[in-house]
């Protein structure tokens, strides 16, 4: 992942990539329009602040009059409420603007996910995309409300302040302007060096707590090879570079900061110098004088975030690029739009003319390669699938079991031949037709955080109590929810964390039987579980496969027996299939393999 | 409970112990923020006399350094010809306050990146040293969150709060002392907007503060949406479930943006009032200061300085509220750390002994139960194994095999009294279920015929090579992994990193070890070799590939006693053959204990048990548990028959 990260951050893409954004910023268009005009307002308020105190002390105080005291506090009051409101508003549409961007992207990259095909979850880790989905929405958000609003309550202070400068004298404020381009130029420099080194900052935190996870996890390795010093030792070292480099972007970062101040007050000094000399000479009052000390240590600091505001623009466009990336890959599992015109698209599906599906399954010459594969998985493979047959497909880990259940269930698609639903081309319908009448067991059941109902309902939204309790008893799962504290209601806890495996697994085939599909789908856990959970999953999978077309792959001796067709996978390839009694007459890795696990199992079960 | 007392009774304590070694950068940084603040009111003070005396015509009233000061650059008609030496006075100043600056926030970093370090260090090492029974209670990402989030918290809290509130508080003082020093009532005037300030920036950041949790929470429950829809994308595709996971996706999204909208105003609002009165506070000094300066009181230097400090004292004051209010949750924080840091570490007796471990190994009359469970898992066991013979134990899952072997090797103890080590939750409350079940944990394990418990747990480790069924690889390249308990031990193996004979050396070890465990073959595949790197940010091995490692990460030691716990499960029946006739010729007098499922693996062990229940059910030798007609019995003839089928 980090070589693919560093070629992102080289890139550079026109306009940082803000251009691409447009269609989600155009929609608060208005609003951005009002905190822009509420902003340059605000600055210009503050930049007039300091016109105040010059009349202070040429008219009040040179002048030794207090005649006309009562407006200045009063036209001083009104500039303070337009300014605090302008800032109110301006402040709130930008948290507003910020969200609501943010917002959209999530909702935009979400639905985007669910339509892309499984070869995209496959080459794309879980964290990768939940990060693009969660963090670079909220940065493009920020970079759309605040950046922008950073740049134009800084960059038009900057600009107020210049044309006042100017306006008020000339020579004093070009003696300013001739300081600018060094600070500017400093600023700049020591920006760059801090982006490099807050980014190594970051990595090396990310290895830092990915030490504490192996130091957790890996505990028992650790006690038992007696490492803990080694460990320790090693971590040490990180922990040490991590404060060397954190040491050393302190030092760039202070001496920066301390260079800024400095400048400032040399702005100030240069005022005073060449300033007093002219007001010595009667050219200008001490009041305009004094304004001119304010605008001139006042005016780094805005510069300052002017310029790491920027900074800021590169480092996010790395955001924009993955967030747009993602919301341009095209599903390479659509529908075609005649298809989407007669049944529906995935989230407006016309159930109106879905027809009814029996679950014949076929496999017509089919040759397969995965997207990201260079190797035929498939070729020219047949395979007819009456509806009711069971399926089991065996192999070693890792040998592409998944394949042929992939296809049938169009997760992916031929790359050459046809599977046949019905006696149909599978993509002459919907993903949605197919998918509402699969029925799909994992290995490692995946629930929902969420109420029992909710996840038994989830294959069947209108259940009713009755029918889910039918379903539980046909599994045997009934006790598994009757000892919990609310039944049904009672809350599964994230990802099901409250149940054992075993219990997970029986409530996902409560689930899929609920939803009574005409074609089923099984993986098979590995993991071992008590016995009684055993034996409880192996008469829920023979009731929940009855009567339908059904694809095992399978890990138990009984579903495997038991089948009307075995296919046995190695290296991603079918290399035999037939029924056991075929099967085992040929003594061949069927059989060797079929006697290993006999074997395994057996041995748990003579005690 | 043998050891009532915690490590850390309070917080203090627990401060006090982490700021150790990093206070003194901390008192240098506040000492040179003190310096700071002086030189940065200096300047107004300069700039007020220069309006005054050097562009106006008053008559400089000086005393002290400031007069010799001014006596020494030329007296006052000089400076009113000469205004770049004022200029340079400012400036020089000014470098002044910029290398304090520059020094205090430098102080203050390393002070801050040092404590850190000191409680990442200190942590790791707690939490190495804690029992294994203490990680079985506890769930790694609170634990990881503690260490993290929490560490930095407490930085924040003695890094930056606790110098800043010192820092403003003496800023405070001086630029009022200085402020006073000008004109009293406007000092007054200014100061009586301070505590306006302060208190409503405090109830503001109350109020942000708690808003801010509710955001978290609800930004925790979308995040969790996404993560549990991608986790469970094929559920979702096959029950067609999409449109019914964007609405839960949207709705939630939908309150966590209200949820932030509604913040945002709060937050607008803060700053809106906080601009108002800090406007207000400005208009009165500026105002009444004229006032002043009119009716004589003032001068318009002293007008000029007077404003620059009370310009000086308006965001920090207003950060003061931030401040106070962040601090309280930084309790919080400190007691998460220290229940990790109070929790017992593993503890040797006294004058723990180290014998030699090439002896028979006994168990007697050993009985064990795990933490919160009434149900022994072992129920009074007894065996020896005689030094330099080979154990097989053959026992279904849940016999208590495994649980045998981590006794052996100390990772639980038998002492009764231990036995709630683990026991205490996250939440610090007392210990859980159980209770001092009678005789829960009894019996000894005797090597050479000193209890184990008697020994250093290290000495008991680095002596029994202990293959895990599911090793762990670290995060670090093959060829370190197998080395990883030699590389700092042993004269040939000083440093992994060395060149020449002696990293030609241990690599001669790694390939000898990796060999004999069948994996040389494997590794040779690998377009890296033994530089592949590996665990969780390298590349994935498969379930045997990593077995073979960890067989090869023990032979290496060359340990008196191998353990091997069901350690090749996940290889093919051939490999396993293999390795153990390698094993066998090069295991030389080492004591091996092997568990398994595969009758041919343990059959020729001099002694086999098999384990039922947590009872010997069967001991003898292959022959002999063949001939009593029993459990071993019945799995040889599946065993046999399976392939004979």
């Amino acid at each position: 992942m980090s070589s693919k990260d560093n070629s992102e951050n080289n890139r550079m893409l026109p306009w940082f990539g803000i251009p691409k954004l447009l269609p989600y910023v155009r929609p608060y268009r208005k609003m951005i329009v009002v905190m822009v005009t509420l902003g340059i307002v605000s600055s210009l308020i503050d930049s007039v602040y300091p016109l105040f105190n010059r009349y202070a002390l040429d008219h009040f105080v040179a002048g030794e009059t207090l005649q006309g005291l009562g407006l200045f506090i009063v036209l001083y009051v009104i500039l303070l409420v337009i300014q605090v409101i302008g800032n109110f508003i301006s402040t709130y549409l930008g948290g507003k603007v910020e969200m609501s961007v943010d917002r959209d992207l999530r909702n935009a990259a979400f639905n985007h996910l669910q339509t892309l095909s499984f070869s995209y979850f496959n080459q794309n880790n879980v964290g990768y995309i939940h990060a693009r989905v969660m963090s670079d929405s909220g940065k493009i958000g920020e970079l759309i409300a605040w950046y922008l609003m950073d740049t134009v309550w800084n960059g038009s202070y900057v600009i107020c302040v210049l044309i006042m400068m100017l306006a008020i004298n000339l020579r004093l404020a070009l003696y300013i302007l001739a300081l600018l381009p060094f600070a500017a130029l400093m600023i700049i420099f020591f920006q760059r060096i801090l982006v490099v080194l807050n980014r190594k900052i970051r990595e090396i935190n990310s290895t830092i707590t990915g030490d504490f996870n192996e130091g957790i996890t890996g505990a028992k390795q650790i006690k038992t090879l007696v490492v803990e010093d080694t460990i320790q030792k090693d971590f040490e070292k990180d922990t040490e570079e991590y404060r060397h480099t954190a040491v050393r972007a302190a030092h760039h970062s202070a001496l920066f900061r301390s260079l800024v101040t400095l400048t400032s007050s040399a702005a100030l000094a240069l005022v005073l110098w060449k300033g007093g000399m002219i007001t010595r000479q009667g050219v200008i009052m001490i009041g305009t004088l004094s304004v001119f000390m304010t605008y001139a240590l006042g005016m780094m600091e805005p510069i300052q975030n002017v310029i790491s505001t920027l900074s800021g623009v590169i480092a996010i466009q790395v955001n924009i690029e993955r967030l747009t990336r993602l919301l341009e890959t095209e599903s390479d599992v659509a529908d075609t739009p005649e298809v989407i015109e007669k049944y529906g698209d995935t989230f407006h599906p016309k159930k109106e003319n879905w027809e009814p599906l029996h679950g014949d399954v076929e496999f017509r010459d089919v040759s397969f390669r995965y997207p990201d594969g260079d190797e035929m998985v498939l070729e020219h493979f047949d395979l007819k699938v009456p509806h009711g047959t069971n399926v089991a497909i065996v192999g070693e880990t890792g040998a592409g079991k998944s394949t042929l259940v992939n296809l049938v269930c169009r997760f992916y698609e031929p790359t050459m031949g046809q599977v046949l639903i019905d006696g149909r081309d599978v993509r002459e319908r919907s993903q949605l037709w197919l998918h509402s009448s699969i029925g799909y067991v994992l290995q490692t059941p995946h629930l929902f955080s969420g109420s029992v109902r909710d996840n038994l309902r989830y294959g069947k939204p209108d259940a009713t109590d009755e029918e889910i309790w039918q379903a539980l008893r046909l599994v045997s799962a009934e006790d598994v929810v009757g000892k919990l504290d609310k039944g049904l209601d009672s809350d599964v806890g994230e990802g099901g964390s409250n149940l054992s495996t075993g219990e997970k697994q029986l409530l996902s085939f409560a689930r899929a039987l609920l939803a009574d599909p005409r074609i089923l789908v099984l993986d098979e856990a590995t993991s071992s579980i008590d016995t009684v959970t055993e034996k409880a999953i192996q008469d829920a999978i023979g009731t929940v496969i009855r009567g339908r077309t059904s694809f095992v792959i399978a890990h138990r001796l009984s579903t495997i027996v038991n089948a009307n067709i075995i296919l046995l996978v190695s290296d991603g390839k079918i290399i035999e299939r037939g029924t056991h009694a075929e099967l085992m007459a040929k003594k061949g890795a069927y059989y060797e393999l079929y006697t290993r696990q006999y074997i395994e199992m057996e041995t748990d079960r003579a005690y | 409970m043998k050891d009532n007392k915690e490590r850390f009774p309070t917080r203090v304590h627990l401060v006090v112990y982490f700021l150790k070694g990093n206070l003194r950068f901390f008192v240098l940084s506040v000492l040179f923020a003190s310096f700071v603040s002086v030189f940065d009111l200096i300047n107004p003070k300069i700039i007020g006399f220069t309006v005054d005396s050097v562009i106006g015509d008053r008559q400089p009233e000086l005393t002290g350094i400031a007069a010799f000061v001014l006596e020494k650059a030329g007296g006052i008609s000089y400076l009113r010809g000469h205004l770049g030496l004022v200029a340079a006075a400012v400036v020089l100043i000014a470098l002044f306050a910029a290398c304090c600056r520059y020094l205090f926030n430098l102080m203050n970093a390393m002070g801050a990146e040092k404590l850190v370090r000191r409680m990442r260090d200190s942590l790791f090492e707690h939490i190495l040293h804690l029992p294994y029974a203490w990680h079985g209670t506890q769930q790694t990402g609170d634990i990881i969150q503690r260490c993290t989030s929490d560490v930095e918290m407490v930085k924040r809290f003695l890094a930056e709060q606790m110098t800043g509130l010192l820092r403003v508080v003496l800023l405070l003082v001086l630029a009022i002392w200085f402020m006073a020093g000008i004109h009293p009532t406007l000092t007054l005037a200014a100061g009586v907007f301070l505590p306006v300030i302060v208190g409503y920036s405090l109830f503001f950041h109350s109020r942000i503060g708690a808003s801010f949790e509710k955001v978290d929470i609800h930004e925790g429950k979308l995040s969790a949406i996404a993560q549990e829809n991608l986790t469970g994308v094929r559920v979702v595709r096959a029950f067609g479930r999409e449109q019914y996971e964007r609405e839960r996706f949207e709705t939630q999204n939908r309150e966590y943006t209200k949820m932030w909208v509604d913040l945002m105003r709060l937050m607008s609002m803060f700053f809106s009032v906080g601009d108002l009165i800090s406007g207000l506070q400005i208009l009165t000094v500026t105002a009444l200061g004229a006032v002043f300066c009119v009716r004589g009181a003032l001068s318009a230097g002293d007008y000029i300085a007077f404003i620059s400090y009370n310009a000086m004292l308006t965001w920090p004051v207003r950060g003061l509220g931030r401040i106070i209010s962040e601090m309280s949750k930084a309790g919080i924080s400190i007691d998460r750390i220290r229940f990790i840091m109070n929790s017992p570490v593993e503890k040797d007796r006294e004058n723990a002994l180290t014998p030699p471990m090439d002896k028979d190994i006994s168990f007697e009359h050993v009985s064990f139960a795990y933490e919160g469970s009434e149900d022994k898992i072992l129920d009074d066991v007894s065996f020896t194994v005689k030094a330099g013979t080979t154990l097989g134990i053959l026992g279904s899952t849940g016999s208590g095999k495994s649980t045998l072997m981590q006794l052996l090797d100390r990772l639980y103890s038998l002492d009764e009294e231990d036995a709630s080590e683990g026991a205490k939750d996250a939440s610090g409350e007392g210990k859980s279920g159980a209770g001092k079940g009678s005789g829960r944990r009894s019996g000894r394990i005797t090597v050479g015929g000193v209890d184990i418990a008697d020994m250093k747990a290290s000495w008991v480790r680095s002596h029994i090579g202990f293959v895990l069924q599911e090793p762990f690889l670290f995060s670090r390249t093959l060829a370190e992994n197998i080395a990883i308990a030699v590389s700092d031990s042993g004269p040939a193996h000083k440093s992994n990193k060395t060149t020449g004979k002696n990293r030609a050396s241990y690599m001669d070890e790694v390939r000898r070890a990796a060999k004999i465990a069948s994996l040389d073959e494997t590794v040779r595949r690998f377009t890296k070799g033994y530089e592949t790197f590996v665990g969780e940010r390298g590349v994935t091995l498969s379930g045997g590939q990593k077995q073979r490692t960890a067989i090869a990460q023990m032979l290496i030691r060359r340990p008196p006693i191998m353990v091997f716990d069901d350690s090749l499960s996940a290889v093919d029946a051939q490999t396993d053959a293999k390795i153990r006739h390698a094993l066998e010729e090069n295991t030389g007098s080492s004591t091996r204990i092997l568990i398994g499922h595969r009758i041919t693996t343990l059959m020729n062990a001099d002694q086999i048990i098999v384990m039922d229940k947590g009872r010997i059910a069967e001991q003898g030798t292959h022959e002999e548990l063949l001939k009593a007609g029993g459990i071993y019995r019945r799995i040889y003839d599946l065993q046999t028959n399976a392939y004979e089928q």
